[in-house]
């Protein structure tokens, strides 16, 4: 969507009202462009099962209703997510059916286990991921579900006729939306990849000028994190859309891993900065500002016009500086303890300008033609799950469908299956949801909507009709309101409800049967399992956003800590920044912006990301060349006694890992075995120890001032 | 090529076994051309796609059938 210009000043109003209107034409044209591609690819559908003799042509224009989407790359990773559900829901339903065809108990049994099964696994993925998991339970649904009380025998044909009706939706939609005046994702992600670049080379410029409040940081960090983790959810779609971005998506992975690496250093020098700023006499953070000053002017001539590669080999060649200079200004500070502080943050720096070097060197290689494929080291975004919420989703799931499935068999309704095909759609769909109950009931309302349309259609239109032209003629009134609704993000959820409940209501077949005693028991029952599933996420809501599991979550992202001082060592860098920041936005998507909570979480994860980091660098150091045994000894112990005060954070603990760093630190400044790699260990292990004693930070209620450790707050040791 | 083939007991056209060949063949091709760039010199790719998508099943399927 277009948007309105705002430099028209006031007295030029018809300028502002003429572009405003503009705006306006624009966005409606770009819905409207929506509406047509879904209008065709489903009249088409439609009539081509029908050319077909598939005995459910409704199917398989509901697919086309169920994959809709204005963007094409969505359309099609839907769709190839659609295609693996489908398949394998087939495969579970051909297996359940073989196993229990003559008992209906036990086939009920294993059918609600398996839609909870699938509901739970789409509680831990992500996009559509987690759509292809609804879909395996939804589809086992619908192929075993209306033959079993019948003819058991022909659920293999329903199998095929199935899986025919969805491929068939399926290829004429992808057809459809990426040739008909197709909306490219690709757009979104190269937006996506310049604003990240060019907001994050802004902060750091901003930052430049001195000291950043911590709630700056902290906002900083928010931002980093939304936009770290909406680049990969872009790139996991636009992989299907666009062969290029396939090519590069390893590039892109990179970049985006460069961009966490940097905003991590980056902050971790900053919070060290204003640490050492709060001391009496500040030398070494004076002495670390002009030392960084550099830096900051290499990047303030407008860095956005500047080509990439420029800008790299500047940012090089300030780094290549670094060293000499550090030396010189270190040589002007008298007093140890703040020559040692200086020497952690001229590490930190020179770690983050490399890095900083290597981001804008991948953003310069996104820029490129054809990527080179060479030497790309592979990345993976990993994100962190919570297999309590997933446990949730199983218990209530299985539960839903028990209970109507325990309903169907005593009361022998001859639709009882149609209530459970349209719970599991529903609860399978917001199973991840955090306000799953009110979507659910919403898309019930536009549910019902979509009924009456379809009675008014059915039995006041359609029966006048002859043929597929006039069919479509009839249908189309009532279809277009559904699919303009969705591009209105407030009435999206209400269109969805209505486009599946008018599809599926219709039901069109060939020949056309009109019963009104089906319908109204049709209709009823598919209200019945949505309000079952509506019931269901009422009386056992999500996990999602819930006090109990936001606590869990938090225990989660503090165990990060833990991984980062235990797990081996190859990948964990990156393995350990997507999982914070997915971790974080899980958290963050849940939380009111402002709100306490959503305060507290930013200062753990800020503390988190900090010495998750310092401990993998210095097990990175460690493992590059070993140390003494017995300064290793002491080395683990801290590490260790780390792990355990985040795993389950207490005065107790606090005080344990400040005595264990204090040790540590004291037997590297001591050791003469390994001189350069104890100082390299002495340096992680200050800037850990500065984070800890911040008093400003969410340590605060933790630290234990005693006399030893106050000294090592000011005086270091 | 036969008209129908048995896969565990159930026939399946010999079309559509084609049908995901020449999908899994359109993949490769559709990767080696974006790594080199190629459909920088076609005006709408996905059409194009499409197109050599058609030509290949048809064609494979008049020369097998």
């Amino acid at each position: 969507m277009s948007t309105v210009s705002s430099t028209a000043t006031p007295n030029r109003g018809a300028a502002t009202w003429f572009s405003g209107f503009r705006g306006f034409l624009g966005g409606e044209a770009d819905a409207w462009l929506f509406v047509l591609r879904v209008t065709l690819s489903f009249f088409i559908t439609g009539w081509l099962a029908m050319r077909m003799q598939l005995p459910q042509p409704g199917t398989a224009m509901l697919t086309t209703v169920i994959v809709m989407h204005r963007q094409s790359g969505m359309v099609l990773a839907k769709g190839f997510y659609r295609v693996l559900g489908t398949l394998i829901g087939a495969a579970a339903a051909l297996a359940v059916v073989a196993l229990f065809p003559q008992q209906r108990e036990p086939f009920l049994l294993v059918m609600a286990l398996w839609i909870g099964a699938c509901a739970a696994g789409a509680t831990l993925h992500r996009n559509f991921k987690s759509y292809a998991f609804v879909l395996a339970g939804y589809t086992a649904a619908i192929i075993a579900l209306p033959v079993i009380t019948t003819h058991p025998g022909n659920v293999f044909d329903s199998a095929v006729a199935r899986i025919t009706e969805v491929m068939l939706g399926l290829v004429v939609s992808a057809v459809i939306s990426d040739t008909v005046l197709p909306v490219r994702l690709r757009d979104n992600l190269r937006n996506a990849v310049r604003n990240q670049y060019a907001n994050f080379l802004e902060f750091v410029r901003e930052a430049l000028m001195g000291q950043l409040p911590r709630e700056r940081m902290e906002q900083q960090h928010l931002s980093m994190v939304r936009d770290a983790i909406a680049l990969e959810d872009l790139r996991s779609s636009v992989i299907f859309e666009d062969p290029e971005a396939r090519a590069r998506s390893l590039h892109l992975l990179q970049f985006n891993q460069g961009f966490m690496a940097a905003s991590t250093s980056f902050q971790s020098l900053h919070h060290l900065i204003n640490r050492l700023m709060r001391q009496d006499a500040p030398v070494a953070a004076r002495a670390l500002l002009v030392l960084y000053r550099p830096l900051g002017e290499a990047l303030q001539s407008s860095p956005q016009e500047l080509p990439a590669e420029e800008l790299a080999a500047r940012i090089r060649q300030v780094r290549l500086e670094l060293p000499a200079r550090g030396k010189a200004l270190r040589a002007e500070i008298n007093d140890a303890a703040q020559a040692e502080d200086f020497e952690v943050g001229t590490g930190l720096l020179r770690r983050f300008s490399q890095e900083l070097e290597s981001y804008i060197r991948a953003r310069g290689q996104l820029l490129h033609r054809v990527a080179p494929s060479k030497g790309v080291e592979r990345v993976r975004f990993v994100r962190g799950n919570d297999r309590a919420g997933a446990m949730l989703a199983f218990v209530r799931t299985t539960m839903t469908m028990l209970l109507l499935g325990a309903f169907w068999a005593v009361t022998d309704w001859p639709m009882g299956a149609n209530v459970m095909l349209l719970a599991t759609i529903f609860s399978g769909l917001f199973a991840t949801a955090p306000n799953a109950a009110r979507l659910t009931g919403m898309v019930l309302s536009g549910y019902i909507a979509g009924l009456l349309a379809g009675y008014a259609c059915e039995f006041m239109v359609l029966t006048r009709m002859d043929g597929y032209g006039l069919l479509v003629a009839s249908v189309l009134p009532f279809f277009i309101i559904g699919p303009y609704l969705t591009t209105r993000p407030k009435l999206a959820i209400i269109g969805l409800g209505y486009t599946m409940g008018l599809v599926n209501i219709l039901a069109i077949t060939n020949p056309m049967t009109f019963d009104p005693q089906h319908f109204f028991n049709d209709a009823l029952s598919q209200v019945v399992g949505l309000g079952a599933a509506a019931v269901g996420f009422a009386l056992l809501p999500p996990a999602a956003g819930s006090r109990w599991l936001r606590r869990r979550q938090m225990a989660a992202l503090r165990a990060l800590v833990r991984l980062a001082a235990q797990a081996p060592l190859p990948g964990l860098r990156h393995h350990f920044e997507s999982m914070s920041s997915d971790l974080v936005h899980q958290v963050v998507a849940h939380t009111v912006p402002g709100s306490d909570d959503s305060r507290s979480l930013l200062a753990w994860a800020l503390a988190v990301n900090e010495t998750g980091r310092a401990l993998i660098h210095l097990r990175h150091d460690v493992a590059r060349q070993p140390l003494s045994t017995a300064l290793h000894g002491d080395v683990d112990a801290a590490v260790n006694a780390l792990a355990v005060f985040f795993g389950q954070p207490s005065r107790q603990a606090w005080q344990d890992a400040d005595l264990a760093l204090r040790r540590a630190s004291d037997a590297a400044r001591a050791d003469t075995e390994t001189p350069e790699i104890s100082r390299q260990v002495l340096y992680h292990l200050r800037l850990v120890r500065l984070a800890m004693v911040d008093d400003r930070s969410v340590m605060a209620p933790y630290i234990v001032v005693s006399d030893a450790s106050k000294e090592g707050v000011i005086n270091a040791d | 090529m036969p008209i129908e083939m048995a896969f565990g007991g159930a026939l399946f056209p010999g079309l559509l076994v084609l049908f995901c060949v020449v999908c899994a063949l359109l993949w490769a091709l559709d990767a080696v051309a974006g790594r080199r760039g190629w459909y920088r010199y076609v005006w709408h790719p996905s059409l194009f796609r499409i197109a050599v998508f058609v030509c290949l099943f048809a064609g494979l399927g008049l020369l097998l059938f």
